[in-house]
This record gives C-alpha cells, structure tokens and sequence, in this order.
C-alpha cells in the first residue's frame, strides 16, 4: 500500500496547488468583469479580449477546480441514506462509487473532448470576434480538467482502501456544502 | 430485447436509485448518462459519434455560457456581506424601531430579509446573519420559540424569490428566457410573499398576543433622531448596492453577470466602509469618490457624455479602487475577502459540476427519446393545464425533500420546459408562459430550505442558535411558514397576473436587446430531439 499512498499524496499535493490559482482566479474574473462593465460605461470603450477572458477564466476554474473539489469532499450527495451508513460503510461506498462511478465517467469524458480540442488545435482555431482570444487552449481545459478529476479519484480511492485496511486514518467526513 | 420505447423509463428508474445512492451526483449522473448512451449504442439507437455530442454541449452551454459566471459573483457578494456587519446593523436598528410594538421584531426581521434579498441572492448568508442578531434578543423578550426559528427561516429564504436572486438566473438560463423578465416577474409575488408573512405576524399578535410580545420602551439604547439616522444608515448604502445591482442590469448599463461582479466590488467597498478600521483619508477619498460620481451622472443625464463625464468617472472608479486597497490593508478584511472566494470556488465548481453531469444524462435521456416520454406522460394527466401544474408543483414540494435547487433546476427543469410551454402558452400566452412557470416554480422551491429534516436554513439556524433552542423547535417553526409558501404557490397558480402583470407594462429598455453581444461560443448544432422549440 505504501508506494500507492505516495502516488496519492503527489495527486492530492498537484491538486492542492492547482486549487489554489483557481481560487485567485475567482476573484480576479470578478474584478475583470466589474472593470469591463465600468470602462465600457464610462468610456464607450469594450474590448473581445477582455470580455472573453471572463468566461475562459470560469472554464479554468470549473474544470480545474473540481478535483480540488472533490478532494475536499464538497460534491453534493443525496445523504438520505448515506448519513445512515457506518464509517466504514461510508468508505466503502466511496471507494465503489469512485472507482465504478468516477473514474470511468471521466476518463471516458476526457477522451470524448480531447478530439474536440485536437480538431480545435490543428486548424489553429480563433474567437468569431474581432480581436478574440485563441479558442483551442481553453479547449484544452476539457479533456485536462476531467483527467485530473479522474487522477483525484484514483488519490480518493488509495486513500479509502488504505483507511479500510486500517493503515491510515483519513478525514473523509462529509457535511452538505452550504449553498 | 431493450427497445427504445423502454429507455426512458428505464433512465428515469436508474435516476432515482442511483442519486439515492448517496455518491455525489454530480459525477453519479455523468456516468449513469455515460453508461446508458453505451447500452443505447450497444442497442444500435444511436451511433458513437452521438457521445460527441456531450463535450461539445458542456463547452457550449456550460463554460462559454456567461451567464452561469453569476454564480460565483452572486455566492462571492453574499459571502462578504454575510460577515461585514451590514445585517447586524439593520437588524438592530429597525428591531428598535418596530420593538415597540406587538410583533415588531418579527416586522423587522421580515423587512430586514426582504432589503437583505435585494442585495444578496443567497440564503446561508442571510439565514446567518439574521438569526445571529435577532434570536438572542427575541428570546429574551419572550417571543415564541417556534415563530422565532420560522419567522428567521422563512424570511432567510426569500432572498431566492427576490431579485437579483441567484436562482431566478438559473431558471432564466435553463427555460431560455432573459433574465430581466424572470426578474420582473419575481417582483409581484416576492411583495406579496413578505405581505403574507407580515400578516400572520399581525393575525397572530392579535390572537396570541403572548407569542410575539411588544418590547418595553425602555429598552430603546436609541430614541429619536439617533434612531432614525442609524436605520437611515444603515438602509442608504444597502439601497445604492441594490442600485448597483439590480438598477445597472434594468437599466441596460450592465448584464446579470456584470452586475453580480459590480455587486461584489461593491460588498467589498460596503465592507471597508463598516469596518472600524476605515483610514479617515479613506472616508475623505470615498467623498470625493460620491461626489465625482454624482456629477459624472448628472452629466450623463442631461448633457451627453463628454469630457468631463470621463473625468468625473475616472476619480469615482479611482475612489473605488482606493477603497478596495484599504480592504487589502486591514488584515480582517483581507481575510474576509481571501475566505469568500476560498468558498466560492468551491460551490462553484460543485453547481457547475451537477450541470455537466445532468448534461451527460440528459443528451442521452433525449436522445432515447425522452422527451417525447414525458410530455406524453405530462399531457396526459387529467385537469389538462391545472393538473399539469398541480401535479409539478405536488411534484416539486415532494422532490425538494431530496434535491437542492440547483440539482431540481440542472436535471428536471430542462425536461418539463418544453412541456410547459406548450402547455402554458394558451394561459397567458408564449412569452410569459415560461415566466410565470419559473416564478412559480421558484416560490415553490422554496420550500425545500424549510423542510425538515434537511431544508438548509433550519440546518443553518440549528448550526448558530443558541442550545436552549430544541432542534424540534426549529423543525415545528418551520411548518406554518411553509403552509405560507404553499399559499403563495397556490395564489401565483390561480391568479397569473401577480406575475405577468409587470411583464406587459411597456418598457423603455428591451433587456434582449441591450445584452452584450457574447462573443461567439460555437454552440454545437442545435440537438433538437424534435420537440418544440420556444
């Protein structure tokens, strides 16, 4: 088990990093919404980049942000039956869910956009609007964001079936995030 | 052997068990929608290449959609204001005010939540706030524990039907109406909600006078002119963060997504403004900052904008900015601000996740036909439109018990909306019939804040209320509230036109019209299923 809990703890240490910048991402997309709205008020000025860069930096954050996410086990559930079960039967839940649920389904997701993002990148695609940003990077956070969804699962996953060998002791104590 | 006949119930069964499950659903729906498009493939309904389909929406719809960037503005402003004071303020001020008399401080709670709705959008802050100031003194002047938990609960949660709520730009995305018209059509139940409220405190402070007893003069820390200037204080920087909000976006000059990042920067100014710290060069700097904004408006009203509005602008954005610095100097706020979007990206990467993973189950769900499934289902209930309507909103109260908003209107709203306008428009006609189902849909949604034992704000309230207060009080509380919601629900039902009624009032600014121009986003080629398109 020890070889696969340093793969996790490398997994959860990218993650962690990873959420960070997309937590400064947040404020800074709200900052550079408020100035868009603000010049384009007061000087008639407005600028495709900038406007794009809004949205790019959403995507961003959602796609990468989720594994950070899900490390923090702040996906919602329906916990009717969830809060029901053991500690144990919690891990055990969570490490069959990840492994049947997850990580195919994102894997599988992955794969789906990563063509997407490949006929993007080879005809070297770029934004309709005059002075738009390029579209194949922001493509690009597809297929990355789902795998790295995926490679937290796989780190979930270690660390559950360690925790039900005993051989750690994790927090995976689930509270509904609040809203 | 599987037909396709058989899918969608087929889909709508593994729905149900598979949420109760208890996995998260976001990637629970993803891999259901993943799996049922092999077996469908597998079947020979629909080729691989369909599965393309599904990356192809999610970037579409879900990432270059700019309007869901309001979420993360909308929870970022709600949870600076929840902890910069600006309830507790109001709350105390208008507690005095309206103490005195029977049932005043349920008055002023109710006020309190609806001003608070105006500006926020989200329950956990404002469930929070208000009970953190208002229970300990209710108690201690005797009011009832039950309405106390209720009335904090339910006036908490009509910041949902308030604009600029987050949820009514969530609908507005998922029915494909505007915003601006889901936002008009929210005001006419929204004041007659809190109508409602104030009048079963009133009923109840008559027939029960010992429930919500009147606070003794004497117990006034204010009395006259400082009385009046706290509570104008505290409601004037309220009412210009509400201009900023909800008066940008109607008037044209900005969109729900902007006005929700504008909404932000200007919780972060309201919260430098209050807090103890504010440097007196700040004060003198945000004066300048008022006053510049001030003319550069009177400018742009009456002369059109030339020079001197640009200037008069560029001191005020400035001033702005200024302000903004002093939230990165005093070291509380610095932490506010850190911890709000620390949480913000967290909620929003988990409501934007529910929606990929609906849209993984719902390509497929309509791809195997689905949608045909269920309006046949849907149309054939008896009572036509009234039992339609009847039956989702039956439907809806039930399911809140298990969904949270965002999941009800991620995965079932886009299925019955095609349904609805069909259904709707010889009521009160096409483009208002999604409206008034949105609204009313939204009322109704409501309820699921309050049911126990998983409604949110009794789960909030649980969390800051004081021990004495029994859980079973928060839970009992709940119930004549919800019995009120239910009301609304029935009268939005049976009289349109507390909805439609703004609608058709004629309007200078076509919101349509004045939306920014989203800089293409590639949407994938329609996948029309062959139901109606609005």
């Amino acid at each position: 088990m020890r070889p696969l809990l340093a793969i996790s703890t490398a997994i959860d240490w990218l993650n962690e990093k990873v959420g960070n910048v997309c937590n400064v991402l947040i404020l800074a997309a709200c900052l550079v919404s408020a100035v868009n709205a603000m010049i384009r008020y007061a000087f008639s000025y407005s600028s495709n980049s900038w406007l794009e860069t809004q949205w790019y930096m959403f995507a961003v954050v959602v796609m990468f942000g989720s594994s950070y996410t899900f490390k923090r086990n702040e996906h919602v559930r329906v916990e009717i039956l969830y809060l029901m079960l053991s500690e144990r039967g919690q891990l055990w839940l969570d490490l069959i869910g990840t492994l049947v649920f997850l990580v195919p389904a994102c894997l599988l997701l992955s794969y789906l956009s990563w063509s997407m993002f490949h006929n993007s990148f080879i005809i070297g695609e770029m934004s309709n609007n005059a002075g738009g940003l390029m579209r194949w990077p922001i493509k690009f956070v597809l297929p990355a964001g789902f795998f790295m969804v995926a490679l937290q699962g796989v780190s979930e996953a270690i660390k559950r079936a360690a925790a039900l060998r005993g051989e750690v002791t994790i927090d995976a104590k689930y509270e509904r995030p609040t809203q | 052997m599987i037909t396709i006949e058989m899918m969608p119930p087929l889909m709508f069964g593994g729905l149900v068990v598979a949420m109760l499950i208890g996995y998260p659903v976001a990637f629970t729906l993803a891999a259901l929608g993943l799996s049922f498009g092999f077996l469908a493939i597998h079947e020979g309904f629909f080729g691989f290449s369909f599965l393309q389909a599904i990356p192809e929406r999610i970037y579409g719809s879900v990432l270059a959609n700019e309007l869901l960037l309001a979420i993360p503005f909308f929870t970022f402003m709600g949870s600076i204001l929840e902890r910069c004071g600006l309830a507790e303020d109001m709350l105390d001020s208008m507690g005095q005010l309206f103490g005195p008399i029977r049932g005043g401080l349920g008055y002023s709670v109710i006020i309190v939540g609806f001003i608070l709705g105006a500006i926020t959008g989200t329950v956990a802050a404002q469930v929070i706030a208000m009970a953190l100031i208002s229970m300990p003194v209710m108690i201690r002047y005797g009011y009832n524990m039950r309405y106390i938990t209720g009335v904090l609960a339910a006036s908490g949660t009509i910041t949902q039907l308030v604009p600029p709520s987050l949820v009514l730009i969530v609908l507005a995305d998922q029915l494909g109406k505007s915003v601006g018209d889901m936002y008009l059509g929210a005001w006419g139940p929204s004041i007659l909600q809190i109508a409602l409220f104030a009048g079963y405190t009133f009923v109840l402070s008559v027939i029960k006078p010992g429930h919500v007893p009147a606070v003794p003069k004497e117990a006034r820390t204010l009395t006259g002119w400082a009385l009046w200037r706290k509570c104008l204080l505290g409601i004037i920087p309220s009412a210009v963060l509400i201009f900023v909000v909800l008066g940008t976006m109607m008037l044209g000059l900005a969109t729900p997504t902007e006005a929700g990042a504008m909404g932000a920067v200007g919780a972060i100014v309201l919260a430098v403004i209050h807090h103890k710290d504010f440097s007196s060069a700040g004060h003198k700097v945000l004066l300048v900052g008022v006053a510049a904004a001030g003319v550069g408006t009177i400018i742009g009203i009456y002369f059109t904008p030339n020079l001197a509005f640009k200037i008069a602008f560029a001191i005020a954005y400035l001033a702005v900015a200024w302000v903004c610095l002093e939230a990165v100097r005093i070291p509380d706020l610095r932490d506010l601000v850190k911890q709000g979007y620390q949480t913000t990206m967290r909620i929003t990467c988990m409501v934007t996740f529910i929606l990929i993973g609906s849209t993984c189950f719902s390509i497929v769900f309509l791809g195997c036909n689905g949608g045909v499934w269920l309006e046949h289902m849907l149309t054939s209930l008896p009572g036509g439109v009234w039992g339609f309507l009847i039956f989702m909103n039956l439907f809806i109260f039930f399911i809140a018990f298990f969904l949270d908003f965002f999941e009800i209107a991620f995965i079932i709203i886009p299925m019955i909306a095609p349904i609805a306008q069909k259904l709707l428009t010889p009521v009160v006609g096409a483009d208002a019939a999604l409206i008034w189902f949105g609204v009313m849909l939204c009322v109704n949604m409501q309820t699921s804040f309050l049911h126990p034992p998983f409604g949110f704000a009794l789960f909030y309230l649980r969390g800051v209320a004081p021990k004495e207060v029994k859980s079973s009080d928060i839970y009992w509380g709940a119930m004549p509230w919800i019995g009120l919601q239910a009301i609304m629900v029935a009268v939005v039902i049976a009289f349109p036109i507390t909805v439609t009624g703004l609608l058709d009032a004629p309007r200078n600014v076509d919101l349509d019209k004045v939306k920014i121009e989203i800089p293409d986003i590639e949407l994938p080629p329609p996948l029309d299923f062959g139901q109606p398109k609005n």
